[in-house]
């Protein structure tokens, strides 16, 4: 196969490929009920728990080297999953955040504008975790990096929607 | 040659740089041209450039190195603002995300040289048969350019989508109408550089012109379109206060 059908071939999929992006733009607008049913299913205490430095030094001292590696290994394949999960509802937050921000109300379009950038964050912060965490269920030996400031920057896109909710339920009251 | 092939040939090389100079006052008459300042000059300058080649080929039909010589130093022209307006699609779309923009900045950058160096390695080993040398450099480069753009412009849409940001409507358009034009010019300037029959190269001839064509009706087609403004999620939201009830539940 000489070079020139190579890269006629990856011509046809590139025109392919921005025909579908700009086809399926209009389906990218978020959907509220998808991001609360995440929510809903997101167990955040159990994932805490899972990443828990202090249970993982106790769950070292208490158990055999063979052992350990093993628990440890499912911990992190666990903790990948809801790391995914978290993922998924960042990507979420920041579609609501993106679409809140075009919003003609200025106030809806500021709250939208930190949402959008903090959930941007979060996801940032998930992908670097959902690496930590494959490296660790790699090498249960190693001794991974704290995901507190993922957990912080959870807490931080959550807080920040509950004060946007609590800002249009007074909209309501007081018009 | 044949009548209709003529007629083909002379509608796509002037029909989309007509419909380029009415881009470029529509985006003047909607002030967009202070919002997409390259993306106006662009407009502007390949307007320019054609009535230039057009008038050439008009009075001096014989002078073809003439041609030649022009196309090819307006192309550098044509081709260093693409990359300005590819930047400045970047600049609109991660205007407002601080963080993504620093991580993009940098990301485009690597892909950048990536994508240069696999152009240049690309046209070391790949250069064609093609004697004639200007025509060949011409299509080496258009080839090069063409790998740059296309990765950067697919780059930029998985990016943004990897992030969940939605594009405003004349970047996503501007974007689109280039993407279509640099993988059509991925092609046509791969096959320029093998031995084709004169038929062949005259059929081919019309593709990059008819890509060009399709890109302008994009930009034009996004630009007649009114900016819809997207129904914020809080516009609608009686499922919210159970949402928050479920964050809250969250420590």
């Amino acid at each position: 196969m000489s070079a020139t059908l190579v890269f006629v071939l990856i011509s046809i999929t590139l025109l392919l490929l921005f025909a579908y992006l700009a086809t399926r733009r209009t389906r990218d607008l978020p959907d509220l009920d998808r991001t609360i049913t995440a929510i809903r299913a997101l167990d955040v205490e159990a994932f805490r728990n899972l990443v828990d430095p202090e249970e993982e030094e106790f769950l070292r001292a208490s158990l055999p080297a063979q052992e350990f590696r093993r628990v440890k290994r499912e911990r992190s394949r666990t903790a990948l999953d809801y790391i995914k999960e978290l993922s998924r509802v960042s990507l979420q937050f920041a579609q609501f955040g993106d679409a809140a921000q075009r919003s003609p109300d200025p106030v809806i379009a500021a709250w939208g504008k930190r949402i959008a950038n903090s959930a941007i964050y979060l996801r940032l912060r998930a992908l670097d975790a959902s690496a930590q965490l494959t490296l660790s269920a790699t090498f249960p030996g190693l001794q991974p990096r704290s995901l507190r400031s993922l957990l912080e920057q959870y807490d931080r896109a959550a807080g920040l929607l509950l004060n946007h909710n609590a800002l249009r339920r007074n909209a309501i009251k007081f018009p | 040659m044949m009548q209709w092939y003529k007629f083909v040939l002379h509608y796509l090389w002037i029909a989309p740089h007509a419909l380029l100079a009415v881009v470029s006052v529509l985006m003047f008459v909607r002030r967009l041209h202070k919002t997409f300042p390259i993306f106006f000059l662009y407009t502007l300058y390949e307007t320019i450039e054609f009535l230039l080649l057009f008038v050439i080929a008009g009075i001096a039909p014989t002078h073809r190195v003439l041609y030649r010589y022009v196309f090819t130093a307006t192309l550098a022209g044509s081709i260093a603002l693409r990359f300005g307006i590819i930047q400045e699609i970047f600049n609109h779309v991660f205007r407002d995300y601080s963080r993504l923009e620093t991580l993009g900045a940098a990301s485009m950058r690597w892909l950048t040289a990536l994508l240069a160096v696999a152009a240049i390695l690309l046209a070391f080993y790949s250069s064609g048969t093609v004697p004639d040398s200007l025509l060949s450099g011409v299509a080496l480069l258009s080839r090069s350019v063409a790998i740059i753009q296309a990765g950067l412009l697919l780059f930029l849409f998985l990016f943004s989508h990897m992030f969940g940001l939605s594009w405003r409507s004349y970047a996503f358009g501007i974007a689109v109408g280039f993407g279509i034009f640099a993988s059509t010019e991925l092609a046509v300037s791969a096959l320029h550089l093998t031995d084709l029959t004169e038929y062949s190269k005259d059929l081919l001839d019309l593709l990059p012109t008819g890509s060009y064509h399709v890109s302008v009706l994009v930009w034009l087609g996004y630009l007649l379109a009114a900016e819809k403004p997207v129904v914020a999620a809080t516009d609608a939201v009686p499922e919210m206060d159970q949402w928050s009830g479920e964050l809250e539940r969250t420590p």
